[in-house]
Parts: structure tokens; C-alpha cells; sequence
């Protein structure tokens, strides 16, 4: 872990000069979460590469300023990070300090908006079914409200976005994914509640309706500190994880 | 390191003091300080798209995305995060570096010349950022060779660390150490003060 984690920490250099491939500059962005010195240095040396660009600055095409200027007028701005209801603070929210890629911003919202209208949707088949369904439904409405709550995004390293709305307060977190490629008939995906200690704790696999929306888990006795991961499990689930997670989400305090 | 440095206001060189301030007049949607950013950052924003991606069409087309984003996510600037000007500099080389990644970009760069600092004959170099290039080759000179090697193709040619330590013909553990130490010695040359 320690020489692994040093070995990231020398990947500062690259991840400032955006030179980390995909898969590597997002599983260090993980580990900035982690990181304090890593987001200082990063930091630093953000300020001297935008010294290496300023070095290139050039007189832009005159038309490119009324091409820019002209689509101003006609295109939505973005709401500050802090919602009322969902707002993003604490730890990861820190780290990730530059904007959103119009992609991943675009997955989290949708996977909100998946998990709120799931509430409405869920098909049931059965009464006991039903109770159990509108108690998972009252507890995901329960985290989604909390004044708490924030939402905290991942991208998987298997491809796709994962989503956890978390609630600290309420020590639960809804999860949710959104573009995670399906498995064989034989594997699934299981939700993890790991904690600082090194233990984990299944919070459940992740179920798909038909149409391949991934359908909310809610994760209970979640803490500051502890981390949500997802890892891919033989079809019924482990008690352990057995595999490396291919997402981590770090649950920061408020 | 020096973790327990608090971020400071804007740098007071390099930059006007109030390119933050603008952004979060920006946030709340005045088009009056969005004219003020882009007139101060379209140069850099153009000159690192187009250096890295080098196709004029194309380098418009990204540099256009990315000052539009500036406008988008203006309410997304913290700067306790770290400066302005890196904000939107950070968001126009990594959008370069995109482009570049896929393939219909990757063919177009082929034949062109290797990344120098130099822009070619065909665009003018903003007077204003004379002092940017003065310092930034004497800062880039002091570094080892393999170092300043490095960080040109990585930074002004856009390529991945694999990339750059096959080029260059090095261990990738080699090129993600001198990446690391040539950044910490240009950081301190240019005396950035974070």
C-alpha cells in the first residue's frame, strides 16, 4: 500500500502536464483524494505550467472573439457547485479543483435524477415486495433530502461513472452507477462499505432494470473516512471482496 | 514541500490582480467581464491549444470550446484552488490534449515538427507574453536535458508519458521522476509562490 502510494505520489509531475493516460490520470485522481501533499504540490505546479502556456500566447483570429462572444448570449451557465439540497464539499469535492468534464458532470446528474425517479417507477410483483421496496424507497428519499447530503462522483475504471449521494448524518449513502459495462451472467457487481480499520462490508449488488439502468443501493453505517468501493464477484456475491475495486469513493466529513 | 503555505491572492505578476474577480462577475452572468477575460486570456488560450494541436482549424474550433466553458462553469472557480489564469489554462490544455487523443487528430499532427516553445511564422506572438517566453526558455534551459526534453513533449506536444518515454527512449519510471523533479525546478525558477 505505503510503496504503492509513494509511486503515485511521483505521478504529481505528469497529472500536471495532463500527461497521465485515462485510465492512470483517474486512478490518481483517487489518490489525490487521499493526498493532501499530492493536491499541494499539484497546486505548485499548475501555476508554473500555466506560466509554460502564457509563454505561448498568440494573437487569436479576429473571428474567433465574435464567434465566442456571439454563442455567449445563447448558452446556459452552470449553478455554483453548493446546491441546497445536494451540495459538494469536504475531501473530494476539494480535490477535484478543476471543472468537470461536461461528460462526467452530465453522468452525475443523470444518475440523481436516475435514483430520484426511481422512487416513482420501481415495479414491484408483490405485497411483501412492495413494503420492502417503499422502505428502500423511504430511506433513499431520506439521504437525498438530508441537509447533509453531497453528492460524490467517480469515474470506474472498467468505463462509466459512479455516484454516491452520502449522507454522514444520516450514516448512509445511496449509490448509484451509470455507463459501467454489463457482466457475464455469472459475475456482479457488489457494493463495499470499507473502513479506515481495513474491513469491508457488504452493502449489496448492484441490480439492473431491464432497460440496463443501474438501480440505487443504499449503503447504511457509512462514516467519515470510510471508503465505498465496488468490486466485480462471482453471480450471488462474497462475503469479502475477492477482487480489486474498480471504484473508490472516499467518504470525506462534512 | 511547502504544504502549510496558504494559497495567496492572484500572483501579482503575469497577470492583473482581478482576473478572479472577473470570473466571479462572470459566475453571475456578466458579459461585460467575460470580455475582460477573454481579451486577457485568449491569446494563451489560443497559443497552448494551438500549440499542442497545431492544425489552425482545429485549434480554433477547441480554443472556442474552451473559452465558451469558461463562461459555462465560471461559478465552478474557487480560487482558493489555485489561480485564475491556471484555471482556464488547465481546462484549455487538457481540452488540446482530448482532441489530440483521438485519432482523426492524432493523423493530422503526424508530419508536423517536433514541439519547441518557437510558434512558427504563420501566427503572431502576443508582445505581452515576450516576458512569459523569456523566462520561461531560461527556466526551461536550466533544467537537465532529459528533464526539459520531457516536459516539452509532454506539455507543448501533447503526449502521454508512454509516449514521451518512448520517444525519448527511457523508463517510464525514469520520465515520471524527471517530469516530477524538472516541474518542481521550473516551479521554483519561475518562482511561483504556491
Amino acid at each position: 500500500m505505503s510503496t504503492r502510494s509513494h509511486e503515485l505520489h511521483l505521478l504529481t509531475g505528469v497529472y500536471s502536464l495532463d500527461a497521465l493516460p485515462d485510465e492512470e490520470r483517474a486512478e490518481f485522481e483517487r489518490h489525490l483524494a487521499k493526498c493532501p501533499s499530492c493536491v499541494d504540490e499539484v497546486k505548485g505546479m499548475r501555476e508554473a505550467v500555466a506560466r509554460l502556456a502564457m509563454a505561448t500566447a498568440v494573437v487569436p483570429p479576429p473571428q474567433l472573439r465574435e464567434r465566442v462572444l456571439a454563442d455567449v448570449p445563447r448558452t446556459r451557465q452552470l449553478p455554483p457547485a453548493g446546491g441546497r439540497l445536494l451540495t459538494r464539499t469536504g475531501k473530494r469535492a476539494r480535490v477535484r479543483r478543476w471543472p468537470l468534464s461536461r461528460a462526467s458532470l452530465t453522468a452525475g446528474v443523470l444518475a440523481v435524477v436516475a435514483a430520484i425517479a426511481f422512487l416513482v417507477v420501481t415495479q414491484v410483483s408483490t405485497t411483501s415486495q412492495l413494503h420492502q421496496s417503499q422502505a428502500a424507497n423511504r430511506a433513499i428519499a431520506a439521504v437525498l433530502a438530508a441537509p447533509d447530503a453531497r453528492i460524490e462522483l467517480a469515474s470506474a475504471t472498467v468505463g462509466g461513472t459512479v455516484t454516491a449521494v452520502v449522507s454522514t448524518r444520516e450514516r448512509e449513502a445511496v449509490v448509484t452507477t451509470a455507463g459501467v459495462p454489463s457482466l457475464p451472467r455469472a459475475q456482479v457487481y457488489q457494493l463495499w462499505v470499507m473502513t479506515a480499520a481495513g474491513t469491508a462490508k457488504s452493502a449489496g449488488l448492484l441490480t439492473f432494470t431491464s432497460s440496463g439502468s443501474a438501480v440505487p443501493v443504499l449503503a447504511d453505517d457509512v462514516l467519515p473516512g470510510d471508503q465505498l468501493g465496488i468490486t466485480v464477484e462471482p453471480a450471488g456475491g462474497t462475503p469479502q471482496p475477492t477482487t480489486t475495486p474498480i471504484v473508490i469513493v472516499p467518504v470525506s466529513s462534512t | 514541500m511547502t504544504s502549510s503555505e496558504q494559497p495567496g491572492p492572484e500572483p501579482a505578476e503575469g497577470e492583473g490582480p482581478d482576473t478572479a474577480e472577473l470570473l466571479s462577475l462572470v459566475a453571475r452572468g456578466d458579459q461585460g467581464a467575460f470580455e475582460a477575460v477573454y481579451d486577457r486570456l485568449s491569446g494563451p488560450v489560443y497559443g497552448i491549444v494551438r500549440k499542442v494541436l497545431r492544425d489552425p482549424s482545429q485549434s480554433e474550433e477547441v480554443a472556442q470550446e474552451v473559452l465558451l466553458e469558461v463562461w459555462r462553469a465560471a461559478s465552478r472557480f474557487d480560487p482558493a484552488r489555485g489561480s485564475a489564469t491556471a484555471w482556464v489554462l488547465t481546462i484549455a490544455h487538457r481540452r488540446a490534449v482530448d482532441r489530440v487523443r483521438s485519432e482523426t487528430a492524432a493523423v493530422a499532427r503526424e508530419q508536423k515538427v517536433a514541439p519547441d516553445l518557437d510558434m512558427g511564422d504563420d501566427v503572431a506572438e502576443l508582445a505581452e507574453a515576450a516576458l512569459d517566453r523569456r523566462r520561461v526558455r531560461r527556466c526551461l534551459g536550466a533544467l537537465t536535458t532529459l528533464q526539459a526534453q520531457s516536459v516539452r513533449l509532454a506539455y507543448y506536444g501533447g503526449y502521454s508519458y508512454p509516449q514521451v518515454a518512448e520517444l525519448l527512449e527511457v523508463p517510464l519510471g525514469t520520465i515520471k521522476t524527471r517530469i516530477r523533479d524538472g516541474l518542481i525546478r521550473l516551479r521554483d525558477c519561475l518562482e511561483v509562490t504556491w
